[in-house]
């Protein structure tokens, strides 16, 4: 059996999605200010990288990095409410891309795995 | 020579080491996040040697062009120097060649300098004395050109306006750094619409860039954006004009906030206003910080991609 990524079609399948996922997230008003005064191409690599992550694919992250680079989203308020919504446009961007239910649910499994580690606890 | 060398250091690198490893175990501080090659947090720009084609995925053309790679999934096989991302490089002296009047407060500056290696739309770092150094715009052409040209707008007691208005003349020595930035025509297909937007003095790299395009043989259509806040400011409009009168594919809209019905109009407002099929064109952005990250912001939105667009912001001097 192929891993998620794979299956997912990697690298392809994570451009094709991440600028459609971008604009969902800037375009939510639950969460679009977190994203304020950030520039844009940094930003998306994030994103990119995220994705990567949430598909499965090569990625070192700790949950020491996540919490660095979360923290001062955390002192903004950022929290489980955030996190849903961030993982709802995932969801959406990957059923606009025709990406069947059940990698739809392992990709949310990933990305809600990092959530403690997101949100400081 | 060593395999890797990071600001004319020598590091030791281990086979199968990659080089943000040997960075860090030299206690050279640089930051990384996924280690995958994804994140781009731990870029790097390659200043001598060529970085291995897998460290540098995911980087657009100009990036690539410029040498940028990402060093945690670096593994080099033949010698590599490298600086950090926003390195201006070693300042090498220049020549002032001329200085005119192009509009009632902008100057256009050209100086000399040997070996100078740049692409039309890049920034160099002037630098008139340790304490009063500026980023200015490249709006000559390297093939065309015996000069680096810049744009600069002047301001009522800024230092380098005064240095600039009050002393400086042709054949004063200073110094530059750079070329920085990757606002220049590169992974452009000629064929596609390239729109080009800016205001005030951010003409000085969408002219250079428009320069390079027409030398290269860009196709599609070109449409620039200038705008300033009164007609004064449109500065090189009679010029302009001209090209566009000969290119059929060049369309120049000048736009003034404060003008008649004719040229009236905010530049974002009209190039979003007149832009469509986003999604195909590539855009280059230049002028200060808030018209810049607001057009890229809304340009993203209605379809372009953040890919194809490039952007150069103007922060104000100290």
């Amino acid at each position: 059996m192929s891993s998620l990524y794979e299956r997912l079609g990697g690298e392809k399948a994570v451009n094709a999605a991440v600028e459609l996922f971008y604009r969902r997230v800037l375009a939510d008003g639950r969460i679009a200010r977190f994203f304020e005064d950030v520039d844009m191409e940094d930003q998306i690599a994030k994103q990119k990288s995220f994705l990567t992550m949430a598909f499965g694919g090569p990625n070192k992250y700790t949950g020491k990095d996540m919490r660095n680079a979360h923290r001062r989203l955390v002192e903004k308020g950022l929290n489980d409410s955030h996190v849903d919504a961030v993982i709802d446009n995932l969801n959406t961007t990957l059923r606009q891309l025709g990406v069947p239910e059940t990698e739809v649910k392992e990709v949310a499994a990933l990305a809600n795995s990092v959530r403690d580690d997101v949100l400081g606890r | 020579m060593s395999l890797l060398t990071y600001m004319d250091r020598p590091v030791p690198i281990a086979p199968g080491e990659t080089v943000l490893e040997a960075l860090l175990r030299a206690g050279i501080e640089a930051k990384s996040s996924c280690r995958a090659g994804t994140c781009q947090t731990c870029m790097h720009r390659a200043v001598s040697g060529t970085p291995p084609e897998a460290s540098q995925r995911g980087l657009t053309e100009a990036q690539k062009a410029m040498g940028f790679f990402l060093p945690c999934v670096c593994k080099p096989e033949t010698p590599l120097a490298i600086a950090p991302r926003d390195d201006a490089g070693a300042r090498r002296e220049a020549v002032v060649r001329s200085l005119e009047r192009l509009s009632h407060d902008i100057i256009r500056l050209r100086i000399e300098a040997d070996d100078f290696d740049y692409r039309p739309g890049q920034f160099l770092e002037l630098i008139a004395d340790d304490d009063l150094k500026r980023h200015y715009s490249l709006a000559s052409h390297p093939e065309d050109d015996p000069y680096l040209e810049m744009h600069i707008r002047l301001h009522e007691n800024g230092r380098m306006s005064r240095r600039l208005t009050e002393r400086l003349a042709p054949g004063h020595r200073l110094h530059v750094a750079g070329p920085s930035g990757t606002c220049f025509y590169e992974g452009v297909d000629p064929d596609q619409p390239l729109v080009l937007i800016g205001a005030g003095t951010g003409l000085a790299p969408l002219y250079g860039v428009l320069r390079d395009a027409l030398k290269r043989g860009h196709r599609g259509p070109i449409r620039l954006y200038h705008g300033a806040r009164d007609p004064r400011g449109l500065y090189l409009r009679d010029e302009l004009e001209a090209l566009a009168g000969s290119r059929e594919n060049l369309t120049y809209r000048p736009c003034a906030l404060d003008a008649d019905a004719h040229l009236r109009g905010d530049v974002a407002a009209v190039a979003l206003e007149s832009e469509t099929g986003l999604e195909h064109s590539a855009f280059f952005l230049c002028g200060g910080e808030n018209l810049v990250k607001r057009l890229k912001r809304d340009l993203f939105m209605r379809g372009a991609s953040l890919r194809a667009i490039r952007a150069d912001a103007f922060t104000p001097g100290a």
